[in-house]
């Protein structure tokens, strides 16, 4: 009854496999690379019986116990979404139990672990459970008009008495603007041989990157230490990001929903990128220090002061502490949100470079609850 | 007390798939420590305090006792090879020149390490600093 089945890649059929692997992971919102833990060259099929389902962030695990070969009993932990996500598509803490049978597909730990990494499961009334398909809200049949303040600026945030936050990105690793490369959902290039089109980076800066690329970012530091996702990243994570405009201190608190569940202070009252943390003004931070001001209808903010402990990108570009991002924020209309920033890192680039794109307002909602320091990797 | 070891045994089960450590930024930047071995002018240890300014590499070996200005550093992607140099003087006042050549390995993680040789006119020896 309780079995394992592992089925490694077969060579003739290794560039469909990789395709089929690369779609799952596209429709995958985890907070990290799933290749960065598992292999998606060892499919298996576990069969046996759940034994705890642990309900946590950043991701949900069911353990099982699972026959092997030679009939010794062994519990596997098997990985799905986010709680958050299951939550959504109608699945709860109760949808399995200690004791009901399960059958998981999917892949395996690279590191030989009994870890597995679920891309489907089916219980024992043969029915597949624990799916997620995260799409954007629908979008009007009409665009609505940019929500404002009185005197005519933006609201890059929620009208009084509702809530809202900015999701959806369009794009979830940072290229340059113009270039199109193959890569999955969390930035692992489709070939490697491609990391040079993605931005115009120093030789070191390069085969850096393409060395991350090649251990499937297993070294993220927001993987491995939930650390901040600072820079550009941070719009786009899976959970959002959330504007509240304190206007009459003249600042904008931006809510990241992604990673630690940070938040990070643009001012705009006419200080410099110094001098903002009292006794520790030279400390570099990982959100850096932010001052905004705005431009007609866009918000154009400058930010200096990063530290080099995260990654600022999806995919594992580098970055080093003489990054400057001048980020422009646009609503174009109610429910979509332009973002362009322009890169400035002399140390770790050749030129100056941008990349754009959207999100889109996921309204009557907070910011989902979700801290991936609630569990573990 | 059984909740307590599913507890224990589901955490150690899930971290066992994540690295230890990460790498971030320039991976020459930070603080090295380890030894130059059978250096009898300046001891075994040493301290490297290595940049990069975008240009070039440049640092300072034992700093607050030797002070030995690092130049002509430069690391080659390709193999991650390292190359630095620092002029010195001996306990007699004659200038010496420190050629150190290694290798950065385990270059994901955070405690990485140059490994290789040094050699000066006085001698030579393994090379081998640990970033901390």
């Amino acid at each position: 009854m309780t079995t394992i089945q592992t089925r490694p890649r077969l060579a003739p059929l290794g560039a469909l496999t990789l395709g089929v692997a690369l779609l799952a992971v596209a429709t995958a919102t985890a907070h990290h690379s799933i290749l960065a833990k598992f292999d998606d060259t060892k499919a298996l099929t576990l069969k046996g019986i759940v034994t705890l389902v642990d309900w946590s962030n950043p991701h949900v695990h069911v353990f099982v116990n699972v026959k092997d070969a030679k009939g010794q009993v062994l519990n596997w932990a098997v990985e799905l979404e986010s709680p958050i996500d299951l939550k959504q598509n109608g699945w709860s803490q109760d949808t399995m139990r200690p004791g009901d049978a399960i059958t998981v597909q999917g892949i395996a730990a690279r590191n030989g672990s009994r870890q597995a990494w679920a891309r489907s499961v089916v219980g024992a009334t043969g029915r597949p459970v624990f799916t997620v398909t995260r799409t954007a809200p629908p979008a009007p049949l009409a665009p609505r008009p940019t929500p404002k303040f009185a005197d005519g600026q933006p609201r890059l945030g929620a009208v009084p008495g509702a809530s809202g936050y900015w999701a959806y990105p369009s794009a979830t690793a940072l290229v340059e603007d113009g270039v199109t490369v193959a890569m999955d959902p969390y930035g692992q290039l489709r070939n490697v041989a491609d990391a040079g089109k993605v931005a115009p980076m120093q030789p070191w800066a390069l085969a850096l990157y393409a060395s991350r690329q090649r251990r499937f970012l297993q070294d993220d530091p927001t993987y491995i230490n939930c650390k901040p996702p600072g820079g550009p990243r941070q719009f786009q994570q899976p959970f959002g990001v959330q504007f509240v405009e304190d206007r009459e201190r003249q600042r904008t608190f931006e809510l990241i929903g992604g990673g630690n569940h940070n938040y990070r202070i643009i001012y705009s009252d006419g200080r410099g990128q110094t001098g903002q943390v009292g006794g520790d003004d030279d400390n570099p931070l990982y959100y850096g220090r932010a001052v905004g001001k705005w431009e007609g209808g866009t918000f154009v903010v400058d930010t200096r002061g990063f530290n080099e402990d995260f990654w600022f990108t999806n995919g594992g570009l580098p970055h080093t502490d003489q990054l400057q991002l001048i980020e422009r924020f646009t609503r174009t209309d109610f429910d979509t949100l332009k973002y362009e920033v322009t890169v400035n890192d002399p140390a770790a680039y050749t030129r100056q470079w941008k990349a754009s794109w959207t999100l889109r307002w996921v309204g009557g909602e907070e910011l989902p609850v979700y801290f991936c320091q609630d569990n573990r990797p | 007390m059984r909740t307590l070891v599913v507890a224990l045994a589901l955490s150690a089960v899930c971290l066992a798939g994540a690295p230890v450590g990460a790498q971030e930024g320039h991976p020459l930047k930070g603080s090295w420590i380890g030894t130059w071995a059978q250096n009898t002018v300046h001891g075994n240890d040493v301290l490297v305090v290595l940049d990069w300014n975008g240009k070039a590499v440049t640092g300072t070996i034992n700093p607050g006792t030797d002070n030995l200005v690092v130049k002509n550093a430069s690391l080659n992607p390709e193999g991650w090879m390292v190359h630095l140099e620092a002029d010195a003087k001996d306990k007699a006042g004659a200038v010496i020149t420190y050629v150190i050549d290694g290798k950065i390995e385990n270059l994901a993680m955070h405690n990485r390490t140059i490994t290789g040789t040094w050699k000066s006119q006085r001698g030579g020896g393994a090379f081998k600093i640990t970033r901390q």
